[in-house]
Order: structure tokens, then sequence, then C-alpha cells
């Protein structure tokens, strides 16, 4: 059986939700980070219906540059989040999702790549920087937001799911 | 049936994929310029240019070496150019001062000769020799205006020369002490033996009258004995070379210490000077060789 589709306005909140979040958490940025990947990773990818998720993406990626206020040159950021955000989006439609164990796995992937893509697209765009332990906080809390997004995104009413 | 041409319009679909492309495109673009959007353009164009760049400067270093090699060259060859003219004309100036730094010398030194003999000399200058000639002698640009008269001792700071043998109203011939017809009055410096110097030529004299009993050692200096009233006794006249026992004398080669053949100016000595005259310039005694009576 075939999952059903979030609806694109709940969707649309809860990025809105994400996006906000990450302008509140702007004075912690290990917070703000997990955040970033949350919205980046989870909440904005949608299978059959990019654009939304990749200005979604975008607009995370400024945020957390713009509030970071560090590079001498941004748009590294957005750029990687553009880009995972469509690569997420296909991986959800190629490959739909069947447990919680998968959505932590495919997490996790992501999570490792978007650090090395955004640390790429900052280091392409700003220059060389340190390499700090973003990612893996990011990763260490992966169990923490995994299940609530996985009750948010994949476990609504008509979706089968409990 | 009629065919109508349909009209192309894009699907929604392929308007968000247009405008993802551009999203992603230009954030790409966006973040490969970078802060300093020429950098990547002057770093592949600096790639590029490496080799050309290499090759201009090892040109433009040739270039530089060969110039400053021409230059150098040029320089060292106006400078060998110019050396050579200034030693072309020292050479030339000691050339033309030579003969005056040489009678300058012979100047100088008869001087000082003069000044030790305490007699009354006269130089003269030696104007033509006709020594290579038979019985030839050297002459003088003085004569009978320096009242110079024949038989006045000739004698340069190396010895004696010989006597006047004639004299001219401004000429005067000398008789070389050499000569087959020339006689001098010599003793030797050792034994003090005295005899008779006469002329073999070629400035070789033998002395005559010596007995067989005399000590003479090759190398012994010979002077003027006086006694012809020619010379003041003790005047260097040469030294001995050859010493051969004869019949009733002995034969004693002496070779004359006066360079005959290069004599440019002497000195006269008055005519029949005092015997004794303190002679200052005896010669230095050179290592005799043993040859026969001695000890």
């Amino acid at each position: 059986m075939r999952n059903q589709e979030l609806s694109p306005i709940r969707q649309n909140l809860y990025c809105a939700t994400g996006l906000g979040l990450i302008f509140l958490a702007a004075p912690f940025p290990q917070v703000q980070l997990v955040l970033h990947a949350i919205l980046v990773l989870a909440l904005a990818p949608r299978p059959g219906s990019p654009l939304s998720g990749a200005l979604w993406g975008l607009a995370a990626g400024w945020s957390l540059e713009g509030s970071l206020r560090v590079y001498p040159h941004l748009g590294g950021t957005p750029w990687a989040d553009l880009t995972l955000v469509l690569f997420a989006g296909w991986l959800a439609s190629r490959w739909p999702l069947e447990g919680l164990k998968g959505w932590m796995a495919r997490l996790a992937a992501l999570i490792v790549l978007q650090v090395l893509l955004v640390h790429g697209a900052v280091s392409l765009a700003a220059g060389p920087h340190p390499w700090g332990w973003g990612g893996l906080w990011v990763l260490l809390s992966l169990p923490l937001w995994a299940w609530p997004t996985w009750r948010l995104l994949h476990v609504h009413p008509g979706s089968g799911r409990r | 049936m009629a065919v109508r041409a349909a009209r192309w319009r894009w699907s929604r679909v392929a308007w968000q994929r247009l405008i993802l492309t551009l999203l992603w495109l230009g954030h790409g673009v966006w973040v490969f310029l970078g802060p300093a959007p020429g950098r990547h353009w002057a770093r592949v164009a600096d790639t590029l240019s490496r080799p050309s760049q290499s090759l201009a400067s090892r040109w433009d270093a040739w270039r530089t070496s060969r110039r400053e090699s021409r230059r150098s060259l040029a320089e060292t060859r106006a400078e060998n150019a110019r050396l050579t003219a200034e030693l072309d004309r020292v050479k030339t100036q000691a050339a033309q001062e030579a003969p005056r730094l040489e009678e300058a010398d012979v100047a100088v030194r008869l001087l000082g000769l003069k000044k030790q003999i305490p007699l009354s000399l006269t130089a003269a200058r030696v104007i033509f020799s006709t020594r290579p000639a038979t019985f030839g002698g050297l002459i003088l640009d003085r004569g009978a205006d320096l009242a110079l008269v024949p038989d006045q001792g000739v004698i340069v700071p190396e010895g004696i020369v010989g006597r006047l043998w004639s004299v001219g109203p401004s000429q005067a011939k000398v008789l070389p002490a050499d000569a087959p017809n020339a006689s001098v009055a010599v003793m030797l410096m050792r034994s003090r033996a005295t005899g008779v110097l006469q002329g073999l030529g070629s400035g070789r004299a033998l002395i005559r009258y010596l007995s067989n009993q005399e000590v003479v050692q090759v190398g012994e200096a010979v002077l003027t004995s006086g006694l012809d009233r020619v010379f003041p006794r003790g005047l260097l006249v040469g030294y001995v070379a050859e010493v051969a026992q004869g019949d009733l004398e002995l034969h004693v080669i002496v070779h004359l210490s006066a360079p005959l053949d290069r004599v440019s100016a002497v000195l006269l000595l008055p005519f029949q000077p005092p015997l004794e005259a303190q002679v200052p310039f005896v010669a230095p005694e050179q290592k005799p060789q043993r040859k026969r009576g001695a000890p």
C-alpha cells in the first residue's frame, strides 16, 4: 500500500515554523544547525513537487548564513541546501520510505552528505575555513528529532501508519 | 484530413524544472565566483601563461646577458686598443730615452770616478771605433783643442782602456790596451810582481817578464804598476785567465776588465801622472783558483 501524501499546506506550515525557529535560535549556533538540518533534510523535501522544497531549502541556507555573519561571501550553504533538498526529494520519489529505521538511516546519510557539501561549497565561496563540530551534533541529535519528524510528516490521519 | 499546427506551450513541470535549474546554476555560479570573482580566471590564465612567461623570462635573460657580453666585449676591445696605443707610446718613448739614459748613466759613473781620483781628469766622448781593423783604436771627440798630447792614459770606471796614440786638432786616437803594439806596466795584486802587459786582441793581453818563481792564481786582479808613467799605480787592468809555465817566465793571460768594444765615454789622465795616486777603486778580489806553487 502506497503512503498517502502530506498536504502541501501542512508541510509549508511546518517549514515556516522551522524557518522561524532558525531565526529564533540565532544566539545558539549549535541548536540552529540542528534546526537547519531538520528543515533542509526532513521538512522541505517533497516528492513530485521540488520547487517549494527548493525555495524552503534556499531560505534555510540564507537564513543560517545571514544570521551567522561569519563568511566574507555568502551563498555556499544555500546552494548546498538546494542541492540536498532536490536530492532528498528525488530519493523520496524514487525509493519511498516504509519505516522509521529507513527514515533514520536516510537522514544519517543525508547529514553526512550535507556536512561534506556545505563545507565544500563554503570553501569554494568564502575560502578556507575551519570545520566545526556542528555536523557531529546534528548527527548525535538525530534520534531526538527523527521520530517526531517521522510522526509529523508520515503518520497522519489517513496514512495508515501509527 | 486537415492538419492544424498545435500551439507550443510549456507545461507546469517544465517551468518548475527551468526555475529550479536557473536557481541551482545561479547559486552555483555565485558560489564559484566567490569574494573575488576574477581570481579563478586569473589563476587559470596564470597557469596557462606560465610556460610562455617562463620562455619570455628566459628569452629576456638571454638578451640581457648577450647585451652585457657585447658591451663588455666592446669595452674590453676599447681598453685593449687604448692600452696597446699606450704601450706603443711608452715603448717609443723608452727607445728615444734609452741612449740619453745610457749616456747619463755613463756620465754619472765617470763623474763619480772623477771625484774619487785626486787627479785632473778630462772627459771625452768616443765618436768612432776602428777596433775591428788591424791596429784599430778608438776615436775621441777631443784633441789638441783640449791640450791633449799623446801617451795620456785613458780609463773608464771598469778599468784602463789604453793610451792616446795620436792627437789631431779636434780628435784623438786611442791605442787600446789589447792592441798588439800596446804595452802597459802592470803588477799582480797578491804578489806585487811586476811585468809588462802586451795586447793579444779581443780584450786579452799577455803579461811578460814574470819569473817562474812567482805564484800566480787564476782570477787574480792585475793592476797598473805606474812604472810606465802613463797610469798611476793601482788602476784595475783585468783578471788573470790562464797561467802557463814557460822556459824562462810565466805566460799569464789576462782578460781586460774594461769593455773596449762598448766604451762610449772615457776619462783622460794627465800627461805623466804621479806614480802614486790614491786610487780607491780596487776591484773586489775573485775567489782564486790554485794553479801552481801553492802550499
